[in-house]
C-alpha cells in the first residue's frame, strides 16, 4: 500500500492461474472479511464480495509494491545456544490459511469492492530481498527463507539479544520498526530455524510476547512444536495430506513413531525436516547479501583417468553448486567446466573445457550433471585428472516466465515443456547449440533468406516469426539445396520455359510447368539476385525447382518438392 | 505372447501349404492381427494421415501412435516428405513438439509452414555425422513432450531400427522416417511401410499449360518488367497445381498389405485427395512378406 494507497482498505486479492482456473493466492483481511479464502476460484471470491459489499469490517494494514504481495519472516538465532526467531513480518496481504489471530487496524469502514490483481512472485522476491537489506539493522546475517517462493525473512540473532536488550525487546522492536514501514509481521525467536518458522506461521496463543511476536524459550523447542500441525514442519503439500489421512495432525503425534517407519512411509524429507526442527540437523542461515561465486573446485591428490572417479567428483562440484544456486532462487543457464589435467608427454596439458548451454534456469545436480557427462564420454583427456573446476556462468531467477515452446497454460503444455527443454538440452549438450535450433520466417523475397535458425539455448531474445498465414506463403519445395546446381536446360525459345534438363547423369524431360515466378532482389544489399523460378514436373511425376539466372541465362537447380 | 505369435504363424503357413481352407487361414490371420495389436496398450486413436482415402488404406484408420512409419520415395521430388509432414501435422494437433532431424541441411522452413506447420512448435536438429543422428532421434523419439520427428535416416542396421522403434514406444510420438526406396529389401521394424512413387499428369494437362506469369519483387523499387503481374509482392498462382502419387501399402502390422491407392496434393490448399482413378488392387502384394 506504500507505492498504491489507493488500494488501501480494499479487498485486494492476488490471482494466479492454477490448472487452468485463476486460483486466490493470496488476499487482504479485508478480503478475508468477506469470506474470499486463498485457493479459492477468483470467480467465486469476485460473486462473494459481491454480496459482502455492504458489510463493514476490519482490517489490516497491508502493504502492496508493485503487483505482489509481500510475506515475510525471519529467523533470528539468539544466545550461545542458538535460538532461531522467525520474525515473520507477516503477511501483509497474505493470512496464512491457518487462523491468525485478526488485529485491529481501523481502516476507513467503505464498501469495497473486490481488486484483484495478478500475482508476481518475481516482484514477491525483490521486495523481500530489499527487505533483507534493510533488516540488516538487526543483524549482520540476514537470509531469504529456502524455497522457491520465499515468504520470509530469516535472521540469525546468536549472541545479538544483549544489544537490544533481550529477545523479547529485540522481537518487539522488530515489529514496531516494520510497522512503521507499513507492514505487519509476525516475529518468533527460537532454537532452531525450523521451530521458529513453525511458531511464526502457526502459533497463535503461548510464547506470545506480543500478539504479533512470539518468542520460544531456549531448550523449549520440543513442546513448543508438540501442538502445532504438521504442516509446521515445512513439509510439501502431499506429505501433509497422507498424514492427515493417517490421523496425524499434530507435531507431537510423529514423536511417537518409530523413525525408520517415517522414513521409508513419508521419504526422508520428513525426518530431515523434523531434525532441522528441533535442532539434531544443522540448519545455518543462508545469508543474502552480494551474490557469492557460483562456482565449485576440486584438486584431486592422485590424479587419475578413472572414469568412476572423475564422474564422482563431478557429481560431488555439481551437487555443491546446485545447493548454491537453490539457495539463491537461481538457476543455471550455462555451466563452465574445466579439468585440468597433468601432462603425460614433454608438452604441456592444456585444460580441457567444456560448456553447457540451457533452455531455461535450473539447479537440479541431477540434470546438470547428465549434461556435462553427455560431453565427457565423448572426451579424451590429455592426461590424468589432476583437477576440476564447474562455475554457473550465466544465471537466472529460477522464477522468471519461462521460455516457453507453447504459449498455452494448460498442465499438458507445461508438461510437454519441461520435457521437451530437457531433450533441448541433452540435444544441445552433445550436438552443439548450433545445431538445435528454432525457425523464423522472414520476409525476404529471396528463397533462401526467407528463414533463419535461432539456437534454442542460451537464446535470452525468442523473437518469434512474423505472423503470416500459411496461405500467403509462396509454394516452396521442401528440399532447398544448399547451393543451387547448375544444369543443361533446353528450351524451345530464348528465355522461355525449360523442356528437358539433364540431371544426376540423366535427362527428364518436362511434362508441365508452372512460372515464371520472377524474383529480384537483393540490390540494396549490393547483391543483386535476378531470377525467374519454374515449378516443373518431369514425365515420371516427379518436381523440381529451376531457376533461369537472369544475368547470364544459366539455368540452376534450386530444390525439390519431396 | 511372442512365442504364442509364431507358433500361429508357423501354424498358418502350414495351413496354407496344407490345407489351403481360405476360413481357416482367415481366421488364423485374425488372431495374428489381434495379437499383434495387442501388444501395444494404451488403445490411444490413431494419427490421421491428413488424408481420409490414406486413412483407410492403413489398418488402424490411421498412423499409430508410439510406432515409426517408413516411407520409401521413389526418387527426389516425390512427394513422400509432403504426405509425411501431413501426418506430423495431425500428430502435433494434441500439443507436443515435430523434431526434424536434418542432416543433409537441405529441409526448407516456410515450405513446412506453408503446409501448416506451426513455427512455434518446430525444432530443427541439424546432426553432424550418422551416429549423431541416430543418437538424436533416438532421444527424440523417447522424449514425451515430441509428437512426431521426421528424419531421412540413409542407412539403419537393424539393432538401430529396432532400438528406435523400443524409443518411440516409450516416448508415444510418431517417428516418420523417409528412406530412399533401396531400402525396401531391408528388414524394417517400423509399422507402416509406405512407398510413394509419383504419377505423371493425367493425360488432358498439356505441358506448359500455364501462360501466367507468377512475380515476386523484393520490398522496394523495381517495377518488373515481364509478366502481366502489376503489382508487387502478388503472386499469380496458375489454377490446377496438382500432382498426383501412388502409394503402396508395403507393411503394415495388424493387417493386410499389399494395397495401393492413387491421390492428388493440390499445391494451392496443402491438400490431399483421393486422384480420379481408384485403388489399384494388390500389384505387390507379397512385397511385404507379412
Amino acid at each position: 500500500m506504500l507505492t498504491r494507497p489507493e488500494l488501501k482498505g480494499q479487498a485486494v486479492v492476488l490471482h494466479e492461474t492454477q490448472r487452468g482456473t485463476e486460483r486466490i493466492v493470496a488476499c487482504s483481511a479485508r478480503a478475508v472479511a468477506l469470506g474470499v479464502t486463498v485457493g479459492m476460484p477468483l470467480a467465486e471470491a469476485t460473486a462473494l464480495a459481491g454480496q459482502g459489499e455492504r458489510e463493514k469490517g476490519e482490517g489490516r494494514r497491508e502493504k502492496r509494491e508493485e503487483g505482489g504481495a509481500k510475506r515475510q519472516s525471519h529467523s533470528l538465532m539468539v544466545d550461545a545456544k542458538p535460538q532461531a526467531a522467525f520474525p515473520l513480518p507477516s503477511s501483509p496481504l497474505a493470512p496464512r490459511p491457518s487462523p491468525l489471530a485478526p488485529r485491529p487496524w481501523p481502516l476507513a469502514p467503505r464498501p469495497s469492492p473486490l481488486a484483484p490483481r495478478p500475482s508476481d512472485p518475481l516482484a514477491d522476491r525483490r521486495a523481500l530481498e530489499s527487505l533483507a537489506e534493510w533488516s540488516a539493522r538487526f543483524s549482520p546475517i540476514v537470509g531469504l527463507e529456502n524455497s522457491t517462493t520465499p515468504e520470509g525473512l530469516l535472521l540469525d540473532v546468536t549472541g545479538l539479544a544483549h544489544l537490544f536488550d533481550g529477545e523479547a525487546s529485540l522481537a518487539e522492536r522488530i515489529v514496531r520498526d516494520f510497522a512503521r514501514r507499513g507492514l505487519t509481521v509476525r516475529v518468533a525467536v527460537a532454537d532452531t530455524i525450523g521451530a521458529a518458522w513453525a511458531t511464526a506461521h502457526f502459533q497463535h496463543s503461548a510464547f506470545s510476547i506480543q500478539h504479533s511476536a512470539f518468542l520460544v524459550p531456549p531448550g523449549e523447542v520440543l513442546p513448543a512444536l508438540r501442538p502445532l500441525p504438521v504442516a509446521a514442519l515445512r513439509l510439501p503439500a502431499e506429505t501433509v495430506e497422507l498424514l492427515r489421512q493417517l490421523g496425524v495432525d499434530r507435531i507431537g503425534q510423529l514423536e511417537a513413531l518409530p523413525r525408520d517407519e517415517l522414513s521409508s512411509r513419508f521419504g526422508p524429507e520428513l525426518l530431515r525436516r523434523w531434525d532441522q526442527a528441533i535442532g539434531r540437523l544443522v540448519e545455518p542461515v543462508p545469508m543474502h547479501g552480494q551474490p557469492p561465486q557460483l562456482e565449485a573446485d576440486c584438486s584431486l591428490e592422485h590424479p587419475t583417468t578413472r572414469r568412476e572417479t572423475i564422474e564422482a567428483v563431478l557429481e560431488q562440484l555439481i551437487g555443491h553448486l546446485a545447493q548454491m544456486l537453490l539457495g539463491l532462487g537461481r538457476g543455471a543457464m550455462r555451466l563452465e567446466c574445466r579439468l585440468d589435467c597433468i601432462s603425460v608427454g614433454p608438452a604441456r596439458a592444456e585444460p580441457v573445457q567444456l560448456s553447457v548451454g540451457l533452455f531455461r534456469p535450473t539447479a537440479a545436480a541431477g540434470h546438470l550433471c547428465s549434461l556435462v557427462q553427455m560431453q565427457l564420454e565423448r572426451l579424451r583427456l590429455p592426461g590424468p585428472l589432476s583437477g576440476m573446476h564447474v562455475a554457473a556462468a550465466t544465471t537466472a531467477p529460477l522464477l522468471e516466465e519461462q521460455q516457453e515452446l507453447f504459449s498455452l497454460g494448460d498442465g499438458l503444455a507445461r508438461r510437454h515443456a519441461r520435457y521437451l527443454a530437457e531433450l533441448v538440452e541433452r540435444l544441445s549438450s552433445r550436438l552443439g547449440r548450433r545445431s538445435v535450433l528454432r525457425v523464423r520466417l522472414l520476409s525476404d523475397a529471396q528463397p533462401e533468406l526467407a528463414w533463419r535458425y535461432d539456437p534454442l539455448v542460451e537464446n535470452s531474445r525468442h523473437r518469434s516469426s512474423r505472423k503470416q498465414s500459411p496461405a500467403e506463403l509462396p509454394p516452396r519445395p521442401l528440399r532447398l539445396l544448399r547451393r543451387p546446381v547448375a544444369l543443361s536446360v533446353t528450351s524451345i525459345i530464348p528465355e522461355g520455359p525449360p523442356v528437358r534438363f539433364q540431371f544426376c547423369g540423366r535427362s527428364d524431360r518436362i511434362a508441365q510447368h508452372w512460372g515464371p515466378e520472377r524474383i529480384e532482389t537483393g540490390w540494396w544489399r549490393n547483391h543483386t539476385v535476378g531470377r525467374d523460378y519454374y515449378q516443373v514436373e518431369t514425365t515420371t511425376g516427379h518436381r523440381y525447382w529451376l531457376f533461369r539466372r537472369l544475368r547470364d541465362g544459366r539455368w540452376f537447380m534450386h530444390g525439390t518438392f519431396e | 505372447m511372442t512365442i504364442q505369435m509364431y507358433t500361429i504363424s508357423w501354424r498358418l503357413s502350414l495351413v496354407k501349404e496344407q490345407c489351403k481352407d481360405p476360413i481357416q487361414v482367415e481366421t488364423l490371420r485374425q488372431e495374428i492381427a489381434r495379437l499383434e495389436r495387442s501388444r501395444f496398450r494404451g488403445g490411444d486413436r490413431p494419427i490421421s494421415s491428413g488424408c481420409v482415402p490414406l486413412d483407410r488404406l492403413l489398418p488402424e484408420g490411421g498412423f499409430r501412435r508410439a510406432a515409426l512409419a517408413e516411407w520409401l520415395s521413389a526418387g527426389q521430388g516425390s512427394g513422400a516428405t509432403t504426405l509425411a509432414l501431413a501426418a506430423a501435422r495431425q500428430a502435433c494437433r494434441d500439443g507436443g513438439a515435430l523434431v526434424v532431424l536434418d542432416r543433409r541441411r537441405e529441409f526448407y522452413p516456410p515450405a513446412a509452414v506453408r503446409l501448416g506447420v506451426e513455427p512455434e512448435e518446430l525444432i530443427v536438429v541439424q546432426a553432424g555425422s550418422q551416429a549423431d543422428e541416430h543418437w538424436a532421434l533416438d532421444q527424440a523419439l523417447r522424449c514425451r513432450g515430441v509428437a512426431a520427428v521426421l528424419a531421412w535416416p540413409e542407412r539403419l542396421d537393424g539393432r538401430t531400427f529396432r532400438r528406435l522403434q523400443l524409443a518411440a514406444e516409450e516416448g508415444g510420438g510418431l517417428g516418420l522416417l523417409i528412406r530412399p526406396l533401396v531400402a525396401r529389401g531391408e528388414p524394417s521394424w517400423a509399422d507402416v511401410r509406405l512407398l510413394v512413387e509419383p504419377l505423371p499428369a493425367a493425360s488432358g494437362a498439356t505441358a506448359g499449360s500455364s501462360s501466367s506469369a507468377a512475380i515476386t519483387v523484393g520490398q522496394a523499387g523495381h517495377r518488373p518488367k515481364v509478366g502481366r503481374g502489376t503489382r508487387q509482392n502478388h503472386i499469380a498462382r496458375p489454377p490446377g497445381r496438382k500432382r498426383r502419387l501412388r502409394i503402396h501399402l508395403l507393411r503394415c502390422r495388424g493387417g493386410a498389405a499389399g494395397r495401393s491407392i492413387d491421390l492428388e496434393i493440390d499445391d494451392e490448399t496443402c491438400s490431399v485427395h483421393l486422384a480420379a482413378r481408384l485403388a489399384h488392387p494388390a500389384a505387390y502384394a507379397d512385397a511385404a512378406g507379412a
